[in-house]
């Protein structure tokens, strides 16, 4: 028989509590946030259970706390940081960044934030996600003023570049066979000069 | 209980041929290999350091150190090689060729073990580093790798093997990893498929057109996918389904081969109708290293007891 088999033992036993816990922590929380065709009664469960299982993985403790850095840090080397919810429950849209470069002349030209291989495009999709997830302001404008960077480097000639962010509106077959196409709903929009001044914000 | 504790050493530890670990090492070191090859153009673009770049890795590698500052990340190996006078482009591009060096190693099994942990840390790091623009190719393949390096390496297909005539390895070590992936995947998928059981839009179809419509996964033009549109409410049910019972039938010898087979096909689907091939492949390769062989031992062959580990 296999030497230390109650240590492997006790490894499995603790690394599949977490993946477990981790993927029950994502249900819950779609539950509770009422993204589920489960009917409202689950939905207030689910709120009691949330905090519950977020605290056994260390949500509650302070962010220095030496077992929750130590928990962290495991479930990001492991890979198991995250559930597997993949286009669950539902696909979410997707979102679009245009750039709007305004040329001293008066000329106006536009831009999205591009890559050179389809490998990475659908990194750029993910970029686009989190941006569009995000609910605090100033970091997505932070991001957003990274990507027009980005794009002013490329066109060094512009004035000023205004960034429009929105999201995505599929239509559904039977809307496709109505002719119906894909459209965008406008969030934010950011303006950027060359002078560093803060951007000013518009949003829907 | 005793009992119950006897029946699952019994279960977690089955003697069991290496095989599966061959294939685990030479798909993953192909997938290593196929995950910097298709970002080479890019790499330097999308990890560059602050004020350059895309979107940097200052961001998401300021945000890992508030979760804990042992998470690794490029900024380390930038740092320790610009240390030694070479520029952060320079620096980036030696983490991309050490990248590449690991999978062509991991492929051939050459120093499988070292190779194995230089693959799982560097793609760590890019993974972290690049939070905002991973997906979940870089988690599974972060799993795979993390398996991979603590799994019973080398395994007898390896160059290692042939070069260094090593002893073999524990029978009931190498069981216990393939078991490790088994649960693993099946925990994976069930929650995948209980997510999805939870959605409208995965019993009416309409996730699966939507997914294959949404930029930039729309390979196939709509007015095509529109002509199948009485398919989707099938396809969507079928793959909650069979992903939601994949830790039943994949066990059941008899079921278990038509339960692969479609798993794989519903990976070779999404990689050709929404260009993931990367994420495809992976999928592919933990599924068949961890279900493809006979669980028990092919015809002829004979464990080789191993001095106790």
């Amino acid at each position: 028989m296999l030497r230390g088999t109650g240590a492997y033992l006790a490894c499995f036993v603790l690394h599949f509590l977490l993946i477990i816990t981790i993927s029950c922590r994502d249900i819950v929380w779609l539950v509770a946030h009422k993204l589920t065709i489960l009917p409202p009664p689950f939905s207030a469960a689910a709120e009691k259970v949330e905090p519950i299982v977020a605290g056994t993985l260390g949500d509650k403790l302070s962010a220095s706390n030496p077992l929750r850095r130590a928990l962290l840090t495991y479930l990001h080397i492991a890979g198991i940081d995250r559930g597997y919810g993949y286009f669950a429950p539902n696909v979410p849209s997707g979102y679009k960044l245009v750039f709007e470069l305004h040329y001293p002349d008066g000329r106006v030209q536009y831009e999205l934030p591009g890559v050179n291989s389809a490998a990475a495009g659908l990194r750029i999709a993910s970029l686009l996600d989190e941006i569009g997830r995000t609910r605090y302001d100033p970091l997505r404008e932070y991001m957003v003023k990274t990507l027009a960077a980005s794009v002013w480097r490329e066109h060094p000639g512009v004035k000023t570049v205004r960034a429009v962010f929105g999201s995505l509106n599929l239509p559904s077959p039977a809307e496709f066979e109505r002719g119906k196409r894909e459209s965008y709903d406008f969030l934010y929009a950011y303006d950027f000069s060359r002078a560093e001044e803060p951007a000013k914000a518009e949003t829907h | 209980m005793a009992r119950w504790t006897e029946r699952l050493r019994a279960f977690l530890f089955p003697p069991e041929a290496d095989l599966w670990l061959g294939l685990l090492r030479i798909g993953l070191g192909l997938q290593v290999l196929f995950y910097a090859l298709s970002l080479r153009a890019d790499w330097n673009y999308l990890f560059a350091g602050p004020g350059d770049g895309l979107i940097g890795r200052a961001l998401p590698e300021a945000l890992l150190s508030t979760e804990s500052p042992l998470i690794p990340r490029l900024g380390w190996l930038v740092m320790l090689t610009t240390r030694t006078g070479f520029s952060e482009s320079t620096a980036l591009s030696i983490v991309w060729w050490g990248l590449l060096f690991a999978g062509a190693c991991l492929l051939i099994g050459f120093f499988s073990r070292a190779s194995a942990i230089l693959a799982w840390f560097v793609h760590l790091c890019a993974a972290e580093s690049g939070g905002f623009i991973s997906y979940g190719v870089d988690n599974f393949m972060t799993i795979g790798l993390f398996y991979l390096m603590l799994s019973p390496l080398p395994d007898r297909y390896s160059l290692d093997q042939l070069w260094r005539k090593l002893s073999p390895k524990d029978p009931q070590l190498i069981g216990f990893f393939r078991r490790v992936l088994q649960v693993h995947l099946c925990l994976i998928y069930f929650f995948g498929g209980l997510a999805k059981c939870l959605g409208t839009g995965w019993w009416d179809g309409s996730n699966l057109w939507r997914a294959l419509i949404q930029p930039p996964f729309n390979l196939i033009a709509p007015e095509i996918l529109i002509r199948l549109k009485y398919l989707f409410p099938v396809g969507g049910i079928a793959i909650c389904l069979l992903e939601i019972s994949y830790p039943v039938f994949i066990w059941n010898q008899r079921t278990r081969g038509i339960w692969l087979i479609c798993i794989c096909a519903m990976h070779v689907a999404i990689g050709l109708t929404m260009g993931m091939y990367l994420f495809a492949f992976v999928m592919i390769v933990l599924n068949v290293a961890a279900f493809g062989l006979g669980l028990g031992l092919a015809r002829g062959e004979k464990l080789v007891r191993a001095p106790a580990s």
